[in-house]
């Protein structure tokens, strides 16, 4: 089964709604996300409204396919404090250099504790959840739906978890632009997706030319240049994939739960070894 | 002959996925009979049966299933060269042909049947890889050291240079995984949302398709294609499945990178993975890519929108940066202190600007900005990814960046050891530059080992003369002891460092590595060996030297005499020039000094040496003067009174035919007194007992090799003082009964010489020293696995330096541009070749004087006169070549004339030291011959000026001559039309074929190469038949008194003036000079 997050702070998002319900409700919440339950999903400010599809339950009344609102509320964090907090996230290296990787550093509480604050939900008191469900629990499986989708989002937006603790995308920015290692990261933020690139063909494309007019046997024969001389000797590497290595592992498009990297790695080394070279 | 051609041919239309196939095929010089009839089919290559024959018998390439190979070839089309009709052979094959390539041309469409490689998923076969990139390694290898009737087309010899390139590049792992995105109908250019949310891609209508595969990334591929691309000949984009309507070729660089692209997804696809692998890869991107059917889908926009943002990074990061970042090591100067990565920038184009971030963030702002404007936009925000980045490959880095100007990190010795081995070399991979202390880089590096300290006392051999050299069988002692860096550690400290905690040890002031385990392992062999007073013999001994295993180490205490030894051996450059021999008629120049002295330091070791000095060096002398000096009496010490020269064995001298007459004139002319004989023709000594006589009343026999093979019983019947082989590599094939019986001939020395570099050819290099030190090289079975076929067919480059190391003590070679040789070289050296005549020669020759003899007393005026001239004219022809004197197109052989036998023999030489050369000649009829003579022999470039010459091909001809781009080639000219004029400076070695009796009218010629822009020494070759008028000749034009004045005019007519007695003896042949 796979998960909903394979990142660390995408399933410490989780582990705040896994205290609050019992483990039926969870399950049931997984596969509603899963299921295509959740027919619309908006995140907006701190706010994310959801409508989602219950199941018909004679015991409750319910004997048409019913469809719930659901919301879930983020407790924001103070502008004053988001102020403080990315100043002190835009003084260290680290932070910014996995932020500009798409990656919430791992010691990023480190510094919101410094100012008194969490950035990842801990408890009930950082978020307020309700449902139209009949359910008299909440959260209900409808919200833990909800949140399983939120904690997936995360994983390929991180900056997403800022804007539900209150700070806009905007504002962001704007924090970040104060300070030199900030702008860095906002700059970063600020490019643009850049549209397919499309191709003409599954391999490279080829050209075609007239002969040129003036040419002669040998070019044509043995070219202009005369070869080298002697043959570079081939590489001998001890460690494989670095150029992938770079870019960390998980890449959104990777959608297993095991390493990418390690794939890769192994990828490398048996082509090495085995491919027809 | 046959010359095997072969290029990648992308599938005709315009699908998508439009991949190709790499064809093989042959051109032959016989003409296709079956198809003369089709006018578009190439006369002259394989047919399908007749191409798979021969792929299966000389390449192994077998078919894949139970249908014959034939059945797989296919009808290619080429765009060839065209002349009236007729395909024009390519250059390689046209030096088999007996035509003129025009200057002229159009360009055709051919049919030609090629053999397509198949794939490795089609074959499995065990005896021959199928797969492009092996096979054309396996062609080239066996083309180049196996076949003589099959040559690789120059198209194929660049497709196996760029699919090794290409290789390299794959080992790498320069390539990723890959979305192909093909839009079906046009792409409306949005600005899409920030967020990749479910919306955004809803918005996306326009339709598509996307395909996974693999795609190459990274500066070094790019780069790697430019470069190739200027390699490439058009023949190698000039293949098509089907024929245009026009000439077209491909575009070059876009057919490269289609062949790359296509081969890439080959081998990456046909890899055999592992089970486990692929279930870790199931339902991902991954698994898809490596698919062998390609499948288009029509959805998954997003994730090759994720893919691309991952991508494009990748490639951001390689390849636009403008500057460049370091990680630099430094190590504490106290043990216990902690180490140092220091970061530092330099701008891309200017590396020498280097700044450490250290000082970077302290300069003043208007410093620090004129600092960012060399290193590139956006400076701070690049340098920051590119940590970023280097971290996740080096997560130590971490630790540093938790700041917000991050200038380095502190590591503990662990942490350095861990950089040094892997990460240094992991971010260097990466694109980062690394500095690490001088002490890891392996010139630098101390290393512990186990020593062979040899007692090398007996070198020195003290009063005892007849210990005062290494005897034949004299063996080295030795003992063992602990060392690390060359100094010797004693076991106690020995049992300190391998108890050490640490991998990195501050040793005696100086850091260095420990492996604990290996240290131990060498302690117990010490221990167990170190009571054993084990003796090597000296040829051991340097074999051991050069083996060069990890654990063990031979190695001598600096001071001993058999370090000495080495250090001799290794650097020629430390042996003392011998002084000029007495005795020796003649100057020795400085570097000839030191190869006679090397000469003698190698006999008196009991080694036997190759002396393989470049062609006009001066070999001959050198070995004359070693037999001069050998038989000087020792003038210091105190027997003075041992004043007489000293009486040695004879030497046996094997060269071949054309240059026995010249050693022995050589030999009368630098050392007179040696006695000297030439043991060739019907009259020499054939009964073991005059043959013994002959032997003893001689310093040095001199013979042809062909006569060491028949007579190798009388040889075999002395015992020699030394045997040397003049152009050793007539010994190359150790098959041979020569080789054979010439390694049977029994002598304490042996020295072989040529001047053709034999580390090349591995084969030849085995035989030679197979003679000079049977056993040093292994078996022939051993040499060919352990060197042979990992140097030439694997590109090993450890093994090239083993056998560099075991062969280099036993091999002189100086080039003529060695900056020590060219200070002793004149710019122009001049030498004269005697040749003998042939047989066949010598009776011609004699039937000219003798048919002129009778004419003479007749003739008188102006038909004397003519009488004179023709005869001279008639004479050098058959000085020349029989066929030449004849006119009867009768074949131009070596074997007619020892002239060209020479010539030939040198320019191979000068072929395989990759120079250019002239050939001037008086006779036009013999310039044509020698050129296609040289052409066909050697398949080099070719040209030939004479008279008749067109002055805008002449001009061609020069310029193609002189470009650097050309391969070296051979210039063939008439005297007179090349005489004057031209600049030739490409050739650094000139050949006069004949003589002419103006010393200036050659000189001009010569001065065609040796003219301003002339870099190189110049080395001339004058080329004189020995006992016949060319001789005299020569002998006239040396003698300065007859040269002053007006005797000797521009041309010929003064010898008319000779009466008839002067005449008979100028023109007379000498009987002793004829050799068969």
């Amino acid at each position: 089964m796979s998960q909903f997050s394979r990142t660390w702070w995408g399933q410490k998002f989780i582990e705040a709604i896994e205290q609050l319900t019992d483990s039926g409700r969870l399950s049931r919440g997984r596969s509603y996300a899963k299921g295509n339950k959740v027919k619309s999903f908006n995140i907006d400010n701190g706010l994310v409204t959801a409508k989602v599809r219950g199941s018909v339950n004679p015991y409750f009344g319910v004997y048409k396919e019913p469809l719930y609102s659901t919301t879930i509320e983020f407790q924001p964090i103070s502008k004053a404090k988001w102020s403080a907090a990315v100043a002190l996230i835009a003084s260290k290296a680290s932070l910014i250099s996995r932020l500009l990787l798409n990656e919430i550093p791992d010691n990023i509480e480190d510094t919101f504790k410094q100012l008194n604050l969490n950035l990842l939900p801990g408890s009930q008191r950082d978020f307020k959840t309700h449902c139209s469900c009949p359910d008299y629990s909440n959260p209900c499986k409808h919200i833990a739906g909800v949140y399983y989708l939120v904690a997936a989002e995360l994983d390929h937006d991180p900056f997403l978890l800022f804007e539900l603790r209150g700070l806009s995308r905007e504002e962001l920015l704007k924090e970040l632009a104060k300070s030199p290692l900030g702008q860095a990261l906002s700059a970063e933020l600020q490019l643009e997706h850049q549209p397919p690139t499309p191709v003409d063909a599954y391999y490279a494309p080829l050209e075609m030319l007239k002969v040129p007019a003036k040419t002669e046997l040998r070019e044509f024969w043995q070219g202009s240049k005369r070869l080298p001389q002697t043959m570079e000797a081939l590489p001998d590497s001890t460690v494989s994939g670095i150029p992938v290595k770079k870019q960390g592992d998980f890449p959104s498009f990777w959608t297993r739960d095991n390493s990418f990297i390690e794939a890769m790695e192994t990828l490398y080394e048996q082509v090495k070894a085995k491919g027809q070279l | 002959m046959q010359i095997l051609h072969g290029t990648w041919i992308p599938e005709s239309g315009a699908d998508f996925i439009q991949s190709g196939q790499f064809y093989l095929w042959v051109e032959t010089t016989e003409r296709n009979r079956d198809q003369t009839d089709d006018e578009e089919r190439h006369p002259q290559h394989l047919a399908a049966e007749e191409l798979a024959e021969l792929l299966t018998s000389e390449f192994n390439i077998c078919s894949p299933d139970r249908y014959p190979l034939a059945d797989l070839v296919e009808p290619c089309y080429f765009l060839l060269p065209t002349v009236d009709g007729q395909p024009l052979p390519s250059l390689e094959l046209s030096r088999y042909l007996e035509i003129e390539l025009p200057e002229t041309f159009a360009f055709d469409y051919w049919e030609i049947d090629g053999y397509p490689i198949l794939n490795a998923a089609t074959v499995r076969s065990k005896t021959a890889p199928n797969s492009v990139i092996p096979l054309l390694n396996e062609l080239h290898f066996l083309t180049l050291h196996n076949l003589s009737e099959i040559q690789l087309g120059a198209d194929l010899l660049f497709w196996f240079h760029f699919t090794q390139a290409l290789k390299r590049t794959i080992l790498k792992d320069h390539y990723i995984p890959a979305l192909k995105y093909r839009a079906l109908a046009p792409v409306k250019r949005q600005a899409a949302g920030k967020s990749k949310s479910k919306k955004s891609t809803a918005q996306q209508t326009d339709e598509f398709e996307i395909y996974s595969g693999w795609e190459f990334i990274g500066e070094e591929y790019g780069a790697m294609l430019e470069q190739y691309v200027e390699y490439m000949p058009l023949m190698c984009a000039a293949g098509f499945a089907d024929p245009y309507e026009k000439p077209w070729l491909y575009n070059r660089l876009s057919l490269l990178r289609h062949f790359s692209e296509c081969l890439l997804t080959e081998v990456v696809a046909h890899t055999q993975f592992t089970k486990a692998f692929e279930n870790t890869i199931s339902d991902s991107l991954l698994n898809n890519c490596l698919d062998l059917d390609v499948w288009p889908q029509s959805s998954g926009l997003d994730q090759y929108q994720q893919w691309q943002t991952w991508r494009d990074r990748i490639v951001r990061t390689q390849t636009d940066q403008s500057f460049y970042l370091y990680f630099h090591l430094q190590d504490p100067f106290k043990p216990e202190d902690p180490w140092q990565l220091q970061l530092q920038v330099a701008p891309k184009d200017d590396p020498s600007l280097k700044v450490p971030l250290n000082d970077y963030w302290r300069m003043r702002p208007e410093q620090q900005t004129q600092v960012k404007d060399h290193l590139g936009g956006e400076f701070e925000q690049n340098l920051l990814l590119n940590l970023g980045y280097a971290a996740r490959i080096y997560p130590d880095l971490w630790q540093g960046l938790e700041t917000d100007q991050p200038v380095g990190i502190n590591l503990t010795l662990e942490a350095a050891f861990n950089f040094l081995k892997e990460s240094a070399w992991v971010l260097e991979n990466a694109g980062y530059k690394v500095i690490v202390p001088a002490w890891w880089t392996p010139h630098g590096r101390q290393r512990a080992k186990v020593r062979l300290k040899a007692k090398g006392k007996s070198l020195d051999g003290g009063d005892d003369k007849s210990k005062r050299y290494f005897s034949f069988e004299r063996l080295v002692e030795y003992q063992y002891e602990l060392a690390i860096g060359g100094e010797k550690v004693t076991e106690k400290e020995w049992h300190q460092l391998v108890n050490a905690k640490t991998p990195l040890v501050q040793f005696r002031g100086q850091w260095m590595e420990l492996d604990q385990d290996k240290m131990q392992q060498m302690l117990e062999f010490w221990k167990t060996h170190q009571k054993e007073n084990p003796e090597l013999s000296l040829l051991e001994f340097m074999k051991l030297t050069a083996g060069g295993e990890d654990e063990l180490e031979v190695e001598c205490d600096r001071k001993d005499a058999l370090a000495d030894m080495l250090n001799k051996l290794g650097d020629k450059g430390q042996l003392q020039p011998v002084k000029n021999p007495d005795n020796f008629d003649g100057q020795l120049r400085e570097y000839q000094k030191r190869g006679v002295s090397w000469l003698q330091y190698l006999e008196q070791l009991g080694l036997n040496g190759c002396l393989a000095d470049d062609m006009g060096l001066g070999k001959t002398v050198q070995v004359i003067a070693r037999m001069v000096q050998e038989r000087e009496p020792e003038k210091k010490g105190r027997r003075k009174t041992a004043a007489k020269e000293i009486k040695l064995p004879p030497t046996l001298l094997i060269a071949p035919t054309s240059v026995v007459g010249n050693w022995l004139r050589e030999m009368q002319k630098f050392a007179p007194h040696i006695k000297a004989a030439v043991h060739h023709g019907g009259e020499r000594a054939k009964d073991a007992k005059t043959f013994k006589k002959a032997c003893r009343e001689h310093d040095i026999l001199i013979t042809s090799f062909a006569l060491a093979r028949k007579d190798a019983k009388l040889f075999n019947a002395i015992e020699w003082h030394r045997i040397v082989l003049d152009e050793a590599q007539n010994i190359k094939n150790p098959k041979a009964a020569l080789t054979k019986a010439i390694c049977k001939f029994s002598a304490p020395h042996r020295l072989a010489l040529t001047g053709t570099p034999i580390e090349n050819r591995l084969l030849d290099l085995w035989s030679i020293f197979n003679f000079l030190n049977p056993g040093y090289l292994g078996t022939q079975a051993q040499f060919r696995k352990s060197f042979e076929v990992p140097i030439q067919k694997s590109n090993d480059p450890r093994q090239a330096t083993t056998l560099k190391k075991l062969v280099e003590p036993f091999i002189l070679r100086r080039v003529k541009t060695d900056q020590s040789i060219i200070k002793d070289l004149p710019d122009k050296v001049e030498q004269k070749l005697f040749c003998n005549l042939t047989k066949e020669q010598a009776s011609l020759y004699e039937a000219v004087v003798k048919d002129v003899e009778n004419q003479l007393e007749s003739a008188e005026g102006i038909h004397r006169k003519g009488l004179i001239l023709a005869t001279l004219t008639k004479l050098k022809q058959v000085c020349n070549h029989p066929r030449q004197f004849l006119q009867d197109e009768s074949e131009f052989t070596a074997l007619r004339s020892h002239k060209l036998t020479r010539l030939t023999e040198m320019v191979e030489e000068a072929m395989e030291e990759r120079d250019s050369l002239l050939v001037f000649t008086q006779f036009t009829e013999l310039g044509a011959a020698l050129e296609k003579y040289i052409r066909q022999t050697f398949h080099c470039n070719t040209y030939y000026l004479h008279g008749g010459t067109s002055r805008k091909k002449r001009e061609s001809m020069i310029a193609e001559f002189q470009d650097p781009e050309t391969e070296p080639s051979v210039f063939i000219l008439s005297l007179k039309a090349g005489g004057v004029g031209i600049t030739l400076t490409k050739a650094n070695h000139v050949f006069h074929f004949d003589r002419w009796w103006n010393p200036s009218v050659e000189d001009q010629a010569t001065d065609r190469a040796f003219r301003i822009g002339q870099k190189k020494n110049v080395f001339v070759h004058k080329f004189v038949a020995t006992g016949t008028l060319e001789e005299r000749i020569d002998e006239m034009i040396e003698d300065k008194k007859k040269l002053a004045g007006s005797i000797v005019g521009a041309d010929e007519s003064w010898l008319t003036e000779l009466d008839n007695n002067a005449f008979r003896k100028l023109i007379s042949l000498n009987k002793s000079a004829i050799m068969e």
